[in-house]
């Protein structure tokens, strides 16, 4: 190997550069991830205010009844299926968009960092954008017919603003990063991977729940909830978050596009 | 020499299988490179660890001096349009090709519209809607817009027309020969590659069986043709690498002739021809090859053998 010389070639482009390709690589095509989850949600919404218009004219107008039907509103689930589509958004985005940025020179390392910023920006502006709803929810007394679709039980009714925004944050993140680590395992090990994934993860959560039962703690269970209340809860989906996005990184980072 | 690829021993299994086994080869910058092979040979396996998607199981690539695995120096000097390359499933044709220029620095628009035109790619089309021909045609645009010093083309023309496979050849070699590159192009359809190619390197169950120039590898064998009797007697005891006769005509190829004997075939009243490469590379990865003469003598190459 002697005589053999080799042509010099640039240093690569900043890493910030880079980085910041992928993010435009997943909102190349912002329809899916902006267009499809608001027509889906003004379809949902509207179906809801119409089911609110008929509950409101066909219901007693005593105020117990009123006070009666908001309480049973705020168990609304109708914007949870955001949280399940985002994570589906992220298993496509670790199993078809990686490959395609591998086959356009992008490293594992760019496409996971770029990913990442593109998921916590995501779940950012979709929890703004929710508290946003929801106060014009407030304002407009339930869209004029008392309904409830954003101020959902589920993020805190009685926490101010700010934190019920970081509950929806915590949980958008908590699903993309989930859909992360479920895509990456895909990629890397295929159906063969997720099915002794689940098969593990249910056999630990049926042990857990067998040791909490058979040690009489479900009190002592419940009640670490209860300290915790939503924000201590959600934070806590922060570890979880945090996990499953450092074992998207590690899985996809020795993982290859194929088919 | 000016070696941009240096493979070293180079061995890729998966499982049990060696798709790629012990493998070393250099590649010059500014040069054609034919890989050719059978189906499951190792051609993508290879392109792909050259390209870093795939990790080695041994040996040493240096691509541009460095390893390619998750290097972003390398990755930014190469193009690998791969035939079997995923899309993202919302992606058009228009996404696909405003997305180039954000990852390859050498990126051409106007050539990029120029090909989109004449390749006749709808933009507006959904990636996964395209036939197999306006699929294979994306790559190709990608492949040559993006001007990348090494550009790797996996069984670029799958589906294309004739026309549309020649307006690949023409457009390669014409900005091939305004923007030096090296171009590594793996095919089934030898034959009318075969003028583009400057180097050739056949893999075979994951070897690679042959790397050389390819003026070498085709002037290493000649086809004689003339007579059956005259032609059988001037060939005489030697190998016969293909044989193809019509009535009293017979035509076979065999390996390197001397300028003497050229000399006496033609004396002899036969005409010397040159050989097609995809014969030989045919003949060098269609197994056992003595069964082949003496069994078919005179049938033209199976279909199976050509594929």
């Amino acid at each position: 190997m002697s005589a053999v010389s080799t042509p010099t070639i640039p240093g690569p482009r900043p890493l910030a550069r880079r980085i910041g390709n992928v993010v435009r690589l997943h909102l190349a095509n912002p329809f899916t991830i902006i267009g499809t989850p608001v027509i889906v949600l003004g379809l949902i919404f509207a179906v809801n205010w119409m089911i609110w218009w008929i509950v409101r004219t066909a219901a007693p107008s005593d105020p117990q009844s009123v006070a009666d039907v908001a309480d049973g509103l705020q168990y609304s689930g109708a914007t949870l299926w955001i949280f399940v589509y985002m994570m589906v958004v992220a298993i496509m985005a670790m199993n078809l968009t990686f490959s395609f940025a591998l086959g356009f020179g992008s490293t594992r390392r760019d496409f996971l960092l770029g990913s990442g910023l593109t998921f916590v920006g995501l779940a950012a502006i979709y929890a703004v954008a929710y508290i946003l709803l929801a106060a014009l929810e407030t304002w407009t007394g339930g869209w004029g017919v008392g309904g409830t679709m954003f101020n959902s039980f589920y993020f805190g009714v009685d926490s101010p603003w700010w934190l019920r925004l970081f509950h929806v944050f915590a949980l958008f993140l908590f699903f993309l990063a989930a859909g992360s680590a479920f895509g990456s395992m895909y990629v890397r090990w295929k159906a063969r991977g997720l099915i002794v994934f689940f098969s593990v993860v249910s056999i630990l959560i049926m042990g857990a729940v067998a040791l909490v039962t058979v040690s009489d703690s479900w009190p002592a269970v419940g009640e670490f909830f209860e300290v915790a209340g939503f924000t201590g809860s959600y934070a806590l989906s922060l570890v979880l978050s945090a996990i499953a996005g450092a074992a998207a990184y590690l899985i996809l980072r020795r993982a290859t596009p194929r088919n | 020499m000016t070696a941009i690829v240096d493979v070293q021993d180079v061995t890729k299994h998966f499982g049990s299988v060696a798709a790629v086994d012990g493998v070393s080869f250099r590649l010059e910058e500014g040069k054609i490179y034919g890989l050719l092979g059978r189906n499951g040979a190792g051609k993508t396996t290879l392109m792909s660890l050259l390209t870093g998607q795939e990790f080695a199981t041994a040996g040493d690539i240096r691509i541009f001096g460095e390893s390619p695995v998750e290097n972003a120096r390398v990755a930014e000097q190469i193009c690998f349009i791969k035939e079997s390359q995923k899309y993202p499933d919302d992606f058009k044709v228009k996404h696909v090709l405003r997305m180039a220029p954000r990852f390859f620095p050498n990126w051409d628009q106007s050539f990029a519209d120029q090909l989109v035109a004449e390749f006749r790619v709808p933009l507006d089309r959904k990636m996964k809607k395209l036939s197999r021909g306006q699929f294979s045609a994306v790559g190709v645009i990608v492949g040559l817009a993006s001007r990348a010093p090494l550009t790797f083309f996996d069984e670029p023309y799958l589906g294309l027309d004739a026309v549309a496979r020649q307006l690949f050849y023409d457009r390669l070699l014409a900005d091939y020969a305004e923007h030096p590159r090296t171009v590594v192009l793996s095919t089934h359809l030898i034959d009318e590659v075969s003028a583009l190619l400057e180097h050739v390197l056949v893999i075979d169950e994951g070897r690679l069986l042959v790397d050389s120039p390819a003026d070498e590898l085709m002037g290493s064998a000649t086809t004689v043709v003339g007579g059956r009797d005259a032609v059988e007697s001037f060939v005489g005891g030697r190998e016969v690498i293909h044989r193809d006769g019509i009535g009293g005509l017979l035509s076979l190829t065999v390996a390197g002739l001397t300028a003497a004997e050229r000399a006496t075939a033609k004396a002899a009243g036969l005409e010397l021809g040159p050989v097609s490469l995809q014969q030989l590379i045919v003949r060098l990865t269609a197994g056992s090859t003595t069964d082949f003469t003496e069994n078919a003598p005179t049938t033209p190459i199976p279909e199976e053998a050509r594929a």
